[in-house]
């Protein structure tokens, strides 16, 4: 019993999933429509409460047994109760019944937003290219012809795609387009083919509950 | 100008042979208007779209550019409709003749996906096909796959440095088949944790991924008689936020020093941030990925990497059960029809080029 | 010799400090490069300048706060183009995080045209011109739900007016009133748009792509399924270029960080060079 509900409640949805792909009619599109605004809707508001849920509780648990670094876990949970209230309460853009303002200065979640989210997470985006710099560095060594052949190629690319290719040969951006247009896109193309196989057929092993290990383990 | 006054002279040609049809394959309240352009299609301002319901009575309810042959109007059900349409000049307007009564009306199924269905009904035939025949008890080949061979010597390294073993399941949601992949190798890479006694770290980005995921450490433990390895502390949820989550992921990389990184699942542009970390400290890294753009960062930065379709096979390949084989040769089936057909076409096209050959155009 | 071993192992962090100073001082000070525009930004540009007037430019704002730096720029050009031209313009997003940078590319573009606006008509106003629709979780509502009524999904917009109620809105029903879909992206939603709404619906879809993820979108560029393309900050660049010779005045951004670009690519080359001299010295030793 614990196994044959989920499985039949996947075997069932995945064929509901199905069906709209080639029907535009009412009832099934209505019956779409339901599962996709109202069902799904719900279950990722609970999922999102489970998540939550753990987190707070890692971090309680790290204060509570002064595991190692546990100051930082205040740090987390004032952080997410101050956001909660000002988000909840204050409104977007200060619309709501929580004053979101003292003087010229104010707290809003567009504010926060702006000022807090978007340079933190630009400033770990910007990491990417010291990383790309020290992970090319160490890895792209001509060991093997295979080798010099990528490390040639992505010469002739990373300079193409500048202006300053344009002005070493106006034929050099031209050239790259090619290789973006036409090796690119065939290796591109065949791991595609391969992926979406490989989909069709983890997706068929699901429904039909010959793939079980989502279950837990279960057979 | 001119054109003007000479339309005005010599009278605006209307546009000819009013089509009204039900729109195919929708859901209804659609008709579709089309018609042959005007002969003064370049001196218009476009077309007018008038509807009646008894014929007798027309009204405007759109207007097109020039050059236009097809309009799609709103409609009501059961309703019949006739349609007029006029090229417009100006204030100049010429009418066709009315379209014969149109009723929309909608449709069970959508003809423009029938070659989908086809296609689909085909690969999905060739899979079962072969699930079917392992039934039968036939032994399947499948080569060897580096990066999943590698999963006993990483785990086993972790628990000679007795160090922890990370789990990465990535950004992607529960709809991503790389997730439901990284979760079939988070079974046994459980399973094997749990044997050494050797410490899982399993930090998440979704939440329904996260109770997914807790469920099953929890039963692959159960499932090798140590229940009690189960800490929910270890498989936890961070955020959505995708660096937000990959700075949380290097962060314990840093602390953790674990021995052993898995980096399974959909990624995007943070692969690369939690791999190199994950190179710095010197752990052993093995990367899976169906998300194309991010393997050459994982190829780069860690030992292994398993690619699209072969993160698919994991689970087959580390459980070796025939059913779940025999749908990696349905696979391998599938792939060389499609080759078959793309070989076909790509002659005829060839062959196209040959003026003496054009009964193939 | 020690040299070479040292060239084939510099300390990351030497690499990182030469980087940071590459990257900062054409930002410092900024010079916007001329760029030659490419095929796919140049479809891309014809696509939204040839929509008919009865028809909306829809926008996707797919990216967070982390890709800005090269999505920002792409929005912008567009969203000047679109009002330049005065093409109607819808926008929403898949997801919360972009909403906020979707206000903030609308509200910069909406106060550079109002700056130099002399009457009400030549001004944008906002629910004339452009509307922002807004966000409906999960993303899979309005890739399906569009197709079938936009004002279904988005009763009401980000603001709360009612969307049916906008004269922007008027006459556009879903999404065969669009005349072209652009997902300015640091992810894979504009291959959701292709899957979904393009598949059912056959609605134009264009991108704009950060550059580490554009390689795997080429294919369906190719096959048109993709009308157009911006790839990066190259790409916005191309957009910009564009827009500037219709004469619209603003900051072009993506131009003036090219400076950057160019310094940091020519600056790994060497480092790869440098740490390949030392791998070959020291391989030829042994």
């Amino acid at each position: 019993m614990k196994t044959r509900i989920p499985l039949f409640l996947v075997l069932v949805f995945g064929i509901v999933g199905i069906i709209p792909y080639y029907s535009q009619h009412p009832i099934i599109q209505g019956s779409e429509n339901f599962i996709r605004n109202d069902v799904i809707r719900i279950v990722a508001a609970f999922a999102l409460i489970l998540g939550l849920g753990s987190l707070l509780r890692v971090h309680f648990d790290k204060i509570r047994r002064s595991r190692p670094n546990w100051q930082y876990s205040y740090v987390l949970i004032i952080g997410f109760v101050v956001s909660s209230i000002i988000g909840l309460l204050g409104g977007r853009v200060g619309e709501g019944f929580l004053p979101t303002q003292i003087g010229g200065f104010e707290f809003h979640m567009q504010v926060l937003f702006e000022n807090i989210i978007v340079p933190l997470g630009s400033t770990m985006f910007a990491l990417l290219a010291f990383f790309m710099a020290s992970a090319a560095y160490r890895a792209f060594r001509a060991r093997s012809l295979d080798a010099t052949l990528l490390l040639v190629t992505a010469f002739i690319i990373m300079i193409g795609l500048l202006p300053l290719g344009d002005r070493i040969s106006p034929h050099l951006p031209s050239f790259v387009q090619w290789i973006m247009d036409i090796p690119n896109v065939a290796s591109k193309r065949g791991i595609g083919f391969g992926i979406a196989l490989g989909s069709l057929a983890t997706s068929l092993k699901i429904i039909l509950g010959i793939e079980r290990s989502w279950l837990g383990g279960s057979k | 100008m001119v054109a003007l006054i000479l339309v005005g002279l010599f009278a605006l040609a209307p546009p000819t042979n009013v089509q009204a049809l039900d729109t195919p394959g929708d859901g209804g309240e659609a008709i579709t208007v089309e018609w042959q352009l005007s002969p003064d299609d370049n001196i218009i301002d476009g077309y007018e779209i008038h509807r009646s319901e008894d014929g007798v009575d027309f009204a405007m309810v759109g207007f097109v550019g020039r050059s236009r042959t097809r309009y799609e109007d709103n409609t009501d059900d059961g309703q019949e409709y006739y349609y007029k349409v006029a090229a417009l000049a100006d204030t100049v307007r010429t009418f066709s003749e009315s379209s014969p009564p149109a009723l929309s009306s909608p449709q069970w199924f959508n003809n423009s996906a029938l070659i989908l269905l086809i296609a689909m009904l085909i690969f999905g035939g060739i899979i079962l096909y072969y699930i079917y025949v392992a039934r039968k008890g036939k032994e399947l080949y499948i080569r060897k796959i580096a990066g999943l061979e590698a999963v006993d010597d990483a785990v086993g390294r972790a628990t000679e440095m007795g160090k922890p073993v990370l789990y990465v399941i990535g950004i992607g949601t529960m709809s991503n088949i790389a997730s439901i992949a990284s979760i079939n190798i988070l079974a046994e890479v459980a399973k094997k944790a749990g044997q050494y006694e050797t410490p899982l770290i399993v930090p998440h980005s979704d939440p329904i991924v996260y109770t997914v995921a807790r469920e099953v450490v929890k039963e692959s433990y159960t499932s090798i008689g140590r229940p009690d390895l189960f800490d929910p502390d270890k498989v936890f949820f961070v955020t959505q936020s995708q660096f937000a989550y990959a700075a949380a992921i290097d962060g314990i990389m840093v602390r953790e020093r674990p021995a052993a990184n898995f980096l399974i699942g959909w990624f995007r542009a943070e692969s690369l941030i939690i791999a190199e970390t994950g190179a710095i400290t010197g752990a052993i890294q093995i990367a899976g990925t169906d998300s194309v753009s991010q393997l050459p960062f994982f190829v780069t930065a860690c030992d292994y990497t398993i690619i699209g379709e072969e993160l698919y096979a994991a689970s087959a390949y580390l459980s070796r059960e025939p059913m779940l084989l025999s749908a990696i040769k349905g696979e391998d089936v599938g792939k060389m029809v499609i080759f078959a057909a793309l070989g076909i076409a790509s002659l005829i096209g060839l062959l196209t080029r040959f003026p003496i050959l054009t009964i193939f155009q | 010799m020690k040299i070479f071993d040292y060239l084939a192992t510099i300390d990351r962090r030497i690499i990182y400090f030469i980087l940071a100073i590459v990257v900062i001082l054409p930002l410092v000070f900024p010079r916007p490069q001329s760029v030659r525009v490419m095929t796919p930004a140049q479809k891309l540009f014809e696509a939204v300048d040839s929509i008919p007037e009865e028809k909306v430019l829809l926008i996707d704002f797919d990216y967070d706060p982390q890709t800005a730096p090269e999505n920002e720029p792409m929005a912008i050009a567009i969203i000047r183009h679109a009002f330049e031209k005065r093409i109607k313009l819808a926008a929403l997003s898949l997801y919360v995080q972009p909403l906020g940078l979707a206000v903030k590319a609308l509200d910069q573009v909406r106060e550079e045209f109002n700056a130099q606006a002399t009457t009400y008509e030549d001004s944008i106003i906002y629910g004339r011109d452009y509307v922002l629709l807004g966000w409906q979780p999960p993303p899979i509502v309005p890739l399906l739900g569009l197709g079938i009524s936009i004002s279904g999904v988005y009763p009401t917009d980000y603001y709360g007016y009612r969307t049916d109620s906008l004269p922007v809105m008027q006459g556009i029903r879903n999404l065969n009133n669009v005349g072209i879909l652009v997902s300015v992206s640091g992810g894979s939603a504009p291959l959701w748009w292709v899957a979904y709404s393009q598949v059912r619906y056959g609605v134009a879809v264009g991108a704009g792509l950060t550059a580490v993820s554009a390689s795997e979108f080429f294919i369906y560029y190719q096959t048109g399924q993709f009308t157009g393309l911006m790839v990066g900050m190259k790409g916005a660049a191309e957009y910009e270029e564009m827009v500037a010779q219709l004469d619209v005045p603003g900051r072009r951004r993506a131009s003036e960080a090219l400076g950057s670009l160019t310094a940091a690519h020519l600056t790994i080359i060497a480092f790869i060079i440098i740490g390949n001299i030392g791998y070959f010295v020291r391989r030829r030793r042994k």
